[in-house]
């Protein structure tokens, strides 16, 4: 017998339309919308005044697993996600060992079923061990499931190679994803060039060290006509770029991360250089945050993911110059775009659910997710939008607490998160 | 009873106008007692100094050693290279290693930029600045500061020239944040690629001729060419740096005829300064030296007696 739920006066929002109606769950799909349903349930949620969302999809996360379980791992991550409202997220291969082969893309997918909190699915890497050398086999990925590929952290170096990988991935119509950065222009610096680096003599980033390459791979990705999908756009001198070829060019899409359209390079100084702050791509100036916040509302950015980059407390002591990049956000993430692009204007919430659950559903091609629709899976977030909360390291489920964002007060929470029929998280504070 | 209420030194930036008098005026003490003959007082008694140095900098170790030393303070002096240690991460461990001998005051040289204010966090001790990285090297801007005063009597309302590498420079930083408190105008000149972005946003001027740039200046500050640093990606040869950005007789003539010149030290002679003018330049370049160890006696002074 299907387990069923019934979801009560819920206001559902798609990308495109928001109503209000019951939705009736059975087994992992939705079976029904409709005003006043009428049927005998397992449990029934109330949810007047509350927004129900599509499950948002993270193409973006590193959940350290395999090699440093210490700072996430495929439970932890599962749960950060699922309190996030993420049903899906994507991660990627920059583990220990590197997910360059079948076999351990298999395994992660196997682990995160045997959890079964949240669809865990592995982004398989374009070169063996990410180093620029020899392609991996995509079509052994693709008999595993594998959706996407990226050498995440690097980017393919050699041209030719990486078009010899679009054109190839086009073959199992895999979606290539590019981390877009000429290492030769960034120098190991670790913030955004600018006035403050200089100031400081802070090692830094410049950047046109993404926008080159980010201009080179969209001309490649469109001279063999593959799908190609952007990385952390971060500036506005990229957004300039993906704004004229995406014109020319329908197989490319991008994503953004929460903190490149909230911090800028003042924010590491009023910091202090304390390494939470510490993120690559680097955070831009003001003009590259306003650029990135009207591309979304222009729909030049596609998507929103996290970047998701456990990181542990010992790591992120360090100083400014030595510590590792990233700032977790599945949390977060939600309730930043909220906060900082929903009330401010920028995005309605039908915006908020086309970046966060709608476009990524239609990059990587998951039919069944995306929407709150009859005969869709049942991937659903709840949410209160009055509500305000503060960040807190303790309240945290992720193994790390790395985030520029601690202590900050945030609008907008997460009550149930339903994954396939299940709820896998539900909100004690009610 | 100095009036110093500052625990840490760590950057010009952060220093007022007043507090940098305070130290000229402690530094002017100390440089009189250490012409006497009994050099010490007794005046960090008890105190205990560690001077931590992460990167190799035996002038600078030496000054401060000796600095704390005249103040009859205890003084510790641990070193390791960067590449001795496994990674960053032991950096806090020393500190919180060290912690437990309960030092007054750390005196820290580090290699990366602006990296003082987090290990503040991990010692209850005053820390000072002895170089991080290519952010700012306090005392040793102090110190030219306080030569100029000495020759010139004022720092205020002068031209200052920094020549060479200042993209990696903390003492070009310093001196820029020092001079600037004073109302004295900043230039500085070196290859283009070794200017920082946006560097005229710090209120200097920017040269490329240092024919040009030379011109009235008060002060020249020659910075030392990093002959090890992957230099050749900057400019591409040192026959062509010594031929744009060397100090020769005939340049040191556009300067004010009373100009002074500094560096840092070790001088490449020949590099950065000719030779022909060692006889008339070396003078002033080791009464640097002897300033320092005033200067250093004096922060050292201030933070190790400030009042709680
Ligand atoms: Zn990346």
């Amino acid at each position: 017998m299907n387990m069923k739920i019934l979801i009560k006066k819920a206001t559902i929002v798609n990308y495109d339309k928001i109503s209000e109606a019951d939705i009736l769950i059975s087994g992992d799909k939705i079976v029904k919308i409709s005003k006043n349903i009428k049927e005998k349930v397992d449990r029934e949620i109330n949810a007047a005044g509350k927004h129900v969302l599509p499950g948002f999809i993270d193409m973006h996360v590193h959940l350290r697993t395999p090699g440093r379980e210490d700072e996430e791992d495929f439970l932890s991550g599962s749960l950060a996600a699922a309190k996030g409202g993420f049903t899906t997220v994507f991660c990627m291969p920059n583990t220990s060992p590197c997910i360059d082969n079948e076999g351990l893309a298999n395994w992660v997918r196997e682990e995160a079923q045997r959890i079964g909190l949240v669809d865990i699915w592995p982004i398989g890497a374009i070169t063996k061990n990410r180093e620029g050398r020899e392609l991996t086999e995509f079509g052994a990925f693709k008999k595993v499931g594998c959706m996407a590929l990226s050498d995440d952290g690097n980017s393919v170096e050699d041209s030719f190679l990486f078009r010899c990988a679009l054109e190839y991935a086009k073959m199992f119509d895999l979606l290539t994803i590019s981390h877009c950065e000429d290492k030769n222009l960034s120098r190991q610096g670790s913030m955004r060039e600018s006035f403050i680096s200089s100031k400081y003599g802070i090692g830094s980033i410049p950047d046109i060290s993404e926008t080159v390459r980010l201009y080179r791979d969209i001309e490649i990705a469109r001279y063999v006509d593959a799908r190609l999908h952007l990385a952390h756009v971060s500036c506005a001198k990229s957004v300039e770029v993906i704004a004229d070829k995406k014109e020319h060019f329908p197989g490319l899409s991008c994503e953004t991360a929460p903190h490149y359209f909230i911090l800028t390079v003042d924010d590491v100084e009023k910091s202090a250089f304390n390494a939470n702050f510490k993120v690559n791509p680097p955070l831009g100036k003001k003009e590259d945050v306003e650029a990135v916040r009207s591309a979304l509302k222009k729909g030049i950015i596609d998507c929103i993911a996290t970047d998701h980059a456990p990181h542990s407390a010992a790591e992120k002591e360090l100083p400014f110059e030595d510590a590792p990049f990233g700032f977790i956000g599945l949390e977060l993430c939600f309730a930043l775009v909220y906060t900082y692009l929903v009330t401010k204007d920028i995005l309605d919430i039908k915006g908020l659910v086309e970046k966060l659950s709608y476009n990524p559903a239609r990059i990587l091609r998951l039919g069944n997710k995306g929407k709150i629709q009859e005969g869709l899976l049942a991937d659903l977030v709840i949410t209160d939008l009055r509500k305000e909360w503060e960040v807190k390291k303790d309240s945290l489920v992720s193994k790390s607490k790395n985030t520029p964002f601690l202590d900050s007060t945030l609008k907008g929470t997460v009550n149930y998160t339903i994954h396939r029929g299940k709820v896998v998280y539900e909100s004690t504070g009610l | 009873m100095s009036g110093w209420l500052k625990k840490h030194i760590i950057a010009l930036k952060d220093l007022e106008r007043r507090e940098i008098e305070l130290i000229f005026d402690a530094a002017q003490s100390f440089k009189e007692i250490s012409q006497r003959e009994v050099k010490k007082t007794p005046a960090l008694r008890g105190k205990t100094v560690i001077n931590l140095f992460f990167e190799n900098s035996t002038r600078t170790r030496v000054s401060f050693e000796l600095a704390a030393k005249r103040l009859s303070a205890d003084v510790l002096n641990f070193s390791s290279s960067t590449s001795s240690l496994a990674k960053g991460e032991s950096i806090i461990d020393i500190i919180k290693n060290l912690e437990s001998y309960h030092p007054d005051i750390f005196v820290i040289r580090i290699g990366s930029s602006a990296s003082l204010r987090t290990l503040t966090q991990y010692t209850k001790a005053s820390v000072i600045n002895a170089g991080d990285g290519k952010n700012e090297h306090p005392t040793q801007a102090l110190l030219d500061m306080f030569t100029v005063k000495k020759a010139r009597g004022t720092v205020e309302n002068l031209k200052i020239l920094i020549v060479g590498d200042i993209l990696h420079s903390r003492v070009a930083r310093s001196n820029i944040f020092g001079f600037q408190k004073f109302s004295s105008q900043v230039r500085v000149c070196g290859p283009s690629t070794l200017i920082p972005y946006e560097f005229d946003k710090l209120g200097v001027e920017i040269f490329y001729d240092l024919d040009k740039a030379i011109e009235d200046v008060d002060v020249i500050i020659m910075l030392r060419v990093q002959r090890e640093r992957q230099a050749l990606s900057f400019f591409p040869s040192l026959r062509e740096y010594v031929d744009k950005f060397s100090l020769s007789p005939e340049r040191l003539k556009r300067a004010k005829k009373d100009c002074i010149v500094m560096h840092p030290g070790p001088i490449n002679w020949d590099v950065e300064i000719s030779s022909s003018l060692k006889e008339q330049l070396h003078p002033l370049i080791l009464r640097q030296v002897e300033n320092g160890l005033a200067v250093r006696m004096a922060v050292l002074y201030l933070v190790g007696t400030r009042k709680k």
